[in-house]
């Protein structure tokens, strides 16, 4: 049946800011419904806080709200657009949640609001594992031991029937929250008492751990008359115990014969059957026994998941498209299969290739973090790759990873084979250099003998081509590219340039084919030019294009420091250079976003965003101009090496990316124009920077060249510091890649500005203030636009001198600059020639389109061409403020203080008609949880207690209490406020930990500076976390905090709709 | 191993690495599914066809023997991207090898595929790879073609079988043989007390005298037009009226029998992913499939209805006469390999054909099931 009659205007909820367990597969999976949706003539209103995605692009839906994702919130405008439906199912845990929340309160039965996809009770059965383990045992399907714990004391009386070890998942939680397993008695009481807090419902699941055993994952999609097919397979080579989001997987599923697979199969339709299931995606965990086949249900998910987005891009297979169908009424059968565009979409994919999925893990930049993989997701982001056996998929995919380790060389330890890491694969192939066997590694990881063995032969593989040494047999060579062997790691074993190797593959015509990702295995006719390169075709086709042409060039795996904020960008580029009559062709290897969806580009290369691949594209398509603005800094990087070799690239030349990525020329033309910049001086080894650490001063800011992120950047204060600082990081810097060491501005106000220059035409999309000093990285700290402490006057310089600077560097494009202030001198931090992290925001804030700006500059569109669309960013009447999401509750260990190296996953935005608004917005969409009252525990650095002062009284004032350790209570007491004297960490019991353990502390303001009171006060803040209480580390953010924490007090509830 | 080729009768050549000696002719056809190498290529219907499988690692789970669905090994040759060969585990090859197949690995299988889809499949042959490897695999061609046409009777049981089934007193069903899948045998021995195996040579006459209560016919290889003599044998089973259901050829030679005409699919189906419409059960799912020609639609009587539809291309999946009492499907209800939900046919025929058949009180049903001779 298609289209019902009476729905006519359908809400999506997103799933708001990216975090750990939830990122942007779920705007792609809302993306590509509300896309479906709105071709079917359907009003579509969506709701999402967060700004960074294309999501919440106003292009995306018939109406964007931009709001926190709450009860009340979605309840406001569901009054104000009075959509006929909801779709629940699209929008991950959060939305899912939510629309839980909604129909328990009655909301949409008040408002006539007709809940689509999983109904609650769905909704309910499943994530109500004692539901759940009922229905299971009804069908006879196989669960792990278990018991719903409902308080601590009740725990520890089940767990001994159950046994060790044995894993905690909390309910209503995502990502595993929470989660984790236990070894010992001792273990569990921890982890106990934090699942139990973590849990919105106070439940935790505990069962018995299958650590060991095979994990597979089935996603499937059911309509409304009954149909159901199993999408795809996923088998994770990690066996159980690792969160499947943590692990590497593979499509199809591997090691499971017919009959083992079709026996889970019908299990799997047989569950959906049971709980009822009407319409959409599911996803299906199950855990098999590595040596007797014995199965056991995991999980089950009655809406789109994670893998959903892994499963379509592995496929082709569109699950959200069909799923948001499905639930306004279409069936399977009546869906055409888009890929061949001549069979139904009841069918299960075929494929003819091997699918993997890496997920990347930035630890690194979390210190004192345990490197340790558990039941509860760490991972960052993802890569996909394709390959025609296990062997090209999986080195394809390591190489997506974009990580120096790609070499796949640590300096071996066996211990960390025994444990699952996020480098343990580099420690099992250094095992195997070593001469360890398949089964000693598989008594030390129990991951199933048949993916060791693939690993043990491309370690052979590596000893065959390290022999060869200078008489290169060409058969070998391209044996090893069908192994997926990169041209880089060829050049490393033969000890010659990468260049090389192209040369010599290109001599000897070694060359990849492009194959096409079709969902039955060739059976049919592929309409949809959606790619793969595989060493098992015959290479050396060219494609011809209609019409002129571009290579994109995607950002990658999202990581800390470039995420989502460039999927944006290069998706709105696409439909841009679409606009401007171009051919797209797009390479990523991100399967979580919507650059990724084989209709975004109008070609798709999902392959690594490496020289080699992307260069091995070009000569397939040869297009007209290569873009590297939208993609972040990689593609930036890649543009030197690719211009030599005479790829037209649209836009800034290389001379002028250079020139503003060389910090010495650059400083150069900035004194030029009139910008002041901190004094710097650049060092490659530790004699040389203690010298120029003299010219520059302390404390400053130590950072490699190059840098993503602010990573290995750091405050140093002396010269001791700056020896500790080469002993860490010596190794990263040469002659050729010095240490950068700039004078630190201490408490300077921070903005960006990003703007974009044609060829006779430039215009500012608009300036952002930061809320944070300098001294916090830039993706770290809040930011309001407009800006609402600079100074008008101030603020023109800004604008002036940017235009300057941009003439200047001959930018055609994109230009990002950070910039720092005080006394209205005018520092230049940072200047990016490229699409930024904040573009999204900007260009939501003040409705300036400046990535279709940018893409017409760099396309040399004239002033006449664009003069329509210049808006002045200073229009926008509403005021917005972008919000930081951290994820240090999921990153055990690690401190939350805020500085020069980004640790933020993800943003939000609030906006409203007044600072206030806005501010609340923005912190109640990053998930802070105001108290109504109760005692604020202080510890403030000296030079912070005078700038609070009057931020503290209002506290008082408005009803909270105080406690301070000594020196703010005394400064506090002396103010003539009340304040408790609690005792530091380090001067005895009960100390100021105790007393946030005890539940007495609703919220905490710590703000310090120097490494060693950093590292005294560290339990502070990860207490706060573990105890779920706000805490602010930085000055300004705490004023922010209190304004956000009276205004909230109020009770206004506004919502706008995206302009 | 040594180099190796698959050679098209039309003069394509596929080089790859090839296991095993003897070089090997049969039609070359391409099977999509993931899984269930194994119970393919001990399926009879794939006897004399060169195997060319989709999914580009083969033998990466073992062998077990509980997996054949008969016998012996049917196909002529193996042909994959990526071959299990390791000390740890090659049983799949080694069992390969011991039957004699020749396994042709490290073959761009796509290409082949897309071969087969645009131009239809072909006769062709394993040859090792030498100046001469067409010329070679042409006459190996020429001679095979040569053979006898009706290939159900090269694989098909040569006498009479009787199996206890698992069901007390279940029907009595008959299974007459093309070429049959053990599975659609286990999956009649859970319906019934007894089933006897009948070789499709045999006449009306031996059929009768054993009295079952429902037959099924089995599936088989090659044209069902060459398949005369069980054509002729369904056609008196039908006037026999005791309910029937085809499997695959069991469906073509029903058809037939029953006027229709087959022809020859380009490539024909072979995976597990196709979507079925069934009309009877009212239901869409995912069915194995393993079949090189097809039954016209509207060459069927009035009576017979299509009552299964292949979604992907709309051709005829199965059907159903209330009438003439029987029911036909042209894909695996008995899957193995394949997905599992029209195993639900087998229900359908005992639940609603026999058990209508024998509360009817015109059917030519002699006895009851007390009173019944044993063969």
């Amino acid at each position: 049946m298609p289209l019902g009659k009476d729905i006519e205007k359908v809400m999506i909820i997103g799933s708001g800011p990216i975090v750990i367990g939830q990122a942007c597969e779920f705007d792609y999976s809302g993306v590509q419904a509300c896309k479906a949706l709105m071709s079917l003539g359907l009003e579509v209103v969506l709701i999402n806080s967060n700004p960074a995605t294309i999501m919440t692009d106003p292009e995306t839906a018939t109406k964007v709200y931009i709001e926190p994702l709450k009860c009340e919130y979605v309840k406001k405008v569901l009054e104000e657009e009075k959509p006929s439906a909801l779709i629940s199912t699209l929008g991950g845990q959060t939305a899912l949640n939510l629309s839980v929340e909604l129909e328990e309160k009655g909301i949409l039965r008040d408002l006539k609001v007709t809940l689509l996809g999983a109904d609650l009770e769905v909704i309910k059965k499943v994530e109500d594992r004692e539901q759940c383990v009922k229905i299971l045992s009804h069908l006879g399907a196989g669960y792990a031991p278990n018991c719903l714990i409902r308080n601590f004391k009740q725990g520890l009386n089940e767990v001994k029937k159950i046994g060790f070890p044995v894993i905690l998942r909390p309910n209503y939680t995502l990502g595993g929250a929470g989660g984790g397993v236990a070894y010992s008695m001792e273990e569990f009481r921890v982890r106990l008492a934090a699942a139990l807090a973590e849990s919105p419902s106070s439940e935790v699941l505990i069962e018995k751990s299958l650590l060991g055993w095979k994990e597979f994952e089935l996603e499937i999609m059911r309509d409304s008359k009954g149909t159901c097919v199993v999408i795809c397979s996923i088998e994770n080579v990690d066996p159980c115990g690792v969160h499947t989001g943590d692990s590497i997987t593979v499509a199809p599923q591997i090691t499971l014969s017919d009959k083992a697979y079709q026996e889970m199969r019908t299990e799997a339709l047989a569950i959906i059957e049971e709980i009822g299931l009407e319409t959409g995606g599911a996803n299906i965990q199950f855990a098999v026994h590595p040596q007797t086949g014995e199965r056991m249900v995991i999980e089950v998910n009655p809406r789109v998941s994670r893998s959903s987005a892994l499963a379509s891009k592995a496929t082709g297979f569109p699950i959200a498209k069909i799923s948001a169908l499905l639930a306004v009424g279409f069936t399977l059968d009546e869906i055409q299969n888009d890929i061949t565009g001549a069979t139904p979409s009841c069918y299960e994919p075929a494929l003819d290739y091997i699918v993997t999925k890496i997920p990347r893990f930035d630890f690194e930049k979390y210190p004192g973090a345990d490197n340790i993989l558990s039941t509860q997701m760490q991972s960052v982001g993802e890569v996909m790759a394709i390959g025609r056996n296990f062997k090209e998929s999986f080195q394809k995919a390591l190489l997506s990873l974009e990580k120096p380790e790609v070499d796949c060389s640590v300096t071996f330890d066996e211990k960390k084979l025994t444990y699952p890491n996020s480098e343990r694969i580099y420690y099992i192939f250094e095992s195997f250099r070593r001469g360890y066997t398949v089964e000693t590694l598989y008594n030390l990881t129990s991951i199933d003998p048949w993916f060791l063995e693939q690993f043990e032969n491309l370690v052979k593989m590596e000893n065959q081509l390290i022999e060869m040494k200078n008489t290169w047999d060409k058969n070998l060579i391209h044996q090893a590219k069908r192994c997926g062997f990169s041209d880089q790691r060829l050049a490393r074993f033969l000890k010659v340039k990468e260049k090389e190797i192209y040369k010599f593959r290109k001599k000897t015509g070694i060359r990849p084919a492009f194959y096409k990702v079709d969902t039955c295995a060739g059976e049919f006719e592929s309409q949809t030019p959606y790619y793969y390169s595989t060493y098992w075709g015959k290479g050396g086709i060219k494609y011809k294009f209609k019409k002129k042409s571009v290579l994109l060039i995607g950002s990658g795996p999202n990581r800390i420091g470039q995420g989502i904020e460039f999927d944006y960008s290069c998706v709105r580029g696409v439909k841009e250079l679409k606009r401007q009559g171009y051919e797209v062709a797009l390479i990523n290897s991100n399967p979580e976003t919507v650059s990724t969806d084989y209709d975004t580009s109008d070609q798709l290369f999902f392959e690594p965003v490496s020289l080699e691949h992307t260069r091995e594209v070009l000569e397939f398509i040869c297009p007209s101009q290569l873009i590297v603005q939208l993609g972040g800094q990689n593609p930036i990087d890649l543009a030197g090496e690719l211009s030599k070799e005479a790829y037209n690239i649209a836009g800034s030349s290389v001379k002028s990316i250079d020139l503003a990525e060389d910090r010495g020329r650059f400083v150069k033309v900035c004194s030029r124009l009139g910008f002041k910049t901190p004094r710097s001086a650049l060092a490659h080894d530790v004699q040389n920077a203690l010298s120029a650490a003299k010219e520059v001063g302390y404390p400053l800011m130590a950072r490699p060249s190059y840098v993503l992120g602010g990573r290995r950047m750091e405050i140093i204060e002396n010269e001791e510091a700056l020896q500790v600082y080469f002993i860490k990081y010596g190794r990263f810097f040469s002659k050729s890649r010095p240490c950068l060491m700039d004078q630190y501005l201490d408490s300077f106000l921070e903005v960006d500005v990003d703007m974009v220059r044609g060829k006779d035409w430039a215009v500012i999309g608009g300036i952002v203030e930061h809320i944070e000093a300098t001294g916090v990285h830039s993706g770290d700290s809040m930011g309001v636009f407009p800006p609402q402490r600079l100074k008008p006057k101030v603020c023109d310089r800004i604008e002036q001198l940017s235009l300057d600077l941009a003439e200047e560097l001959k930018i055609l494009g994109f230009l990002n600059l950070q910039l720092a202030i005080q006394e209205d001198e005018i520092y230049m931090l940072e200047a990016n020639p490229r699409s930024s992290r904040s573009v999204p925001f900007i260009s939501k804030a003040s409705g300036v389109p400046l990535v279709d700006l940018g893409v017409q500059a760099m396309m040399k569109k004239s002033k006449k061409e664009i003069s329509g669309q210049l808006k002045s960013w200073k229009q926008s009447s509403y005021l917005s403020v972008k919000g930081v999401v951290f994820p240090f509750k999921k990153i055990k260990k690690t401190d939350s203080i805020l500085g020069p190296e980004m640790k933020s996953i993800g943003e939000v935005m609030g906006w409203g008609e007044d600072y206030p608004t806005a501010l609340t917005k923005a912190l109640i969409s990053s998930d802070f949880h105001f108290p109504n009252s109760g005692e604020v525990f202080l510890s403030l650095r000296d030079k912070d207690k005078m700038l609070l002062l009057s931020d503290i009284q209002k506290l008082v004032k408005t009803g909270y209490t105080l406690s301070a350790t000594k020196g703010t209570a005394d400064f506090i007491q002396k103010h003539g406020l009340p304040c408790e004297y609690v005792k530091k960490v380090l001067q005895g019991r009960p100390h100021c930990v105790d007393r946030i353990a005890s539940g007495k502390v609703v919220l905490v303001f710590n703000t310090t500076s120097k490494s060693s009171s950093v590292q005294a006060s560290f339990s502070i803040r990860r207490s706060c976390i573990d105890y779920n209480i706000p805490c602010l580390t930085e000055a300004h953010a705490i004023q922010a905090f209190i304004v956000a924490l009276i205004e909230k007090k109020k009770n206004k509830l506004s919502v706008q709709p995206l302009k | 191993m040594k180099p190796g080729c698959l050679v098209l009768e039309t003069g394509e050549i596929f080089k790859g690495f090839l296991f095993s000696g003897s070089a090997q002719v049969g039609e070359a056809v391409f099977n999509t599914s993931h899984t269930g190498y194994e119970e393919i290529a001990t399926d009879p219907s794939y006897y004399n066809q060169i195997l060319v499988m989709t999914a580009p690692l083969q033998g990466n789970y073992g062998a077990h023997s509980d997996f054949w669905q008969s016998d012996h090994f049917w196909i002529k040759g193996f042909v994959c991207l990526e071959m299990q060969n390791s000390l740890r585990d090659k049983e799949w090859l080694e069992k390969l090898n011991s039957h004699n197949i020749p396994v042709l690995s490290s073959v761009e299988t796509r290409q082949v595929v897309l071969r087969l889809r645009k131009k239809g499949v072909v006769w062709s042959a394993i040859v090792p790879l030498s100046k001469d490897s067409f010329h070679q695999a042409l006459s190996l061609i020429q001679k095979e073609k040569a053979q006898p046409k009706d290939w159900t009777q090269a694989v098909c049981i040569k006498s009479f079988k009787e199996f206890k089934g698992q069901k007390r007193k279940g029907p009595r069903l008959a299974l007459i043989d093309f070429g049959y899948k053990k599975n659609i045998l286990n999956e009649m021995l859970k319906r019934s007390e007894l089933v006897g195996v009948f070789p499709s040579a045999d006449s009306l006459r031996e059929i009768k005298d054993w009295d079952p209560e429902g037959i099924v016919l089995s599936n088989g290889p090659g044209d069902p037009k060459d398949v005369v003599d069980g054509t002729k044998l369904v056609q008196k089973l039908l006037t026999w009226k005791r309910p029937l259901f085809g499997i695959c050829m069991g469906h073509q030679v029903l058809s037939q029998a029953l006027g229709a005409e087959t022809y020859k699919l380009k490539f024909g189906h072979r995976g597990s992913n196709h979507p079925i419409e069934d009309r009877l059960l009212n239901k869409i799912y995912i069915s194995a499939q393993n079949h090189g020609y097809a039954v016209v639609a509207n060459s069927l009587p009035k009576d017979v209805e299509v009552s299964h539809v292949n979604l992907n291309d709309k051709t005829v999946a199965g059907i159903f006469s209330e009438t003439k009492n029987c029911l036909s499907v042209q894909f695996h209800p008995e899957n193995h390999p394949g997905p599992r939900e029209a195993v639900q046919l087998f229900d359908f025929f005992v639940d609603n054909l026999i058990a209508k058949s024998q509360s009817a009180p015109s059917s030519s049903k002699s006895s009851s099931h007390l009173g019944r001779t044993r063969r």
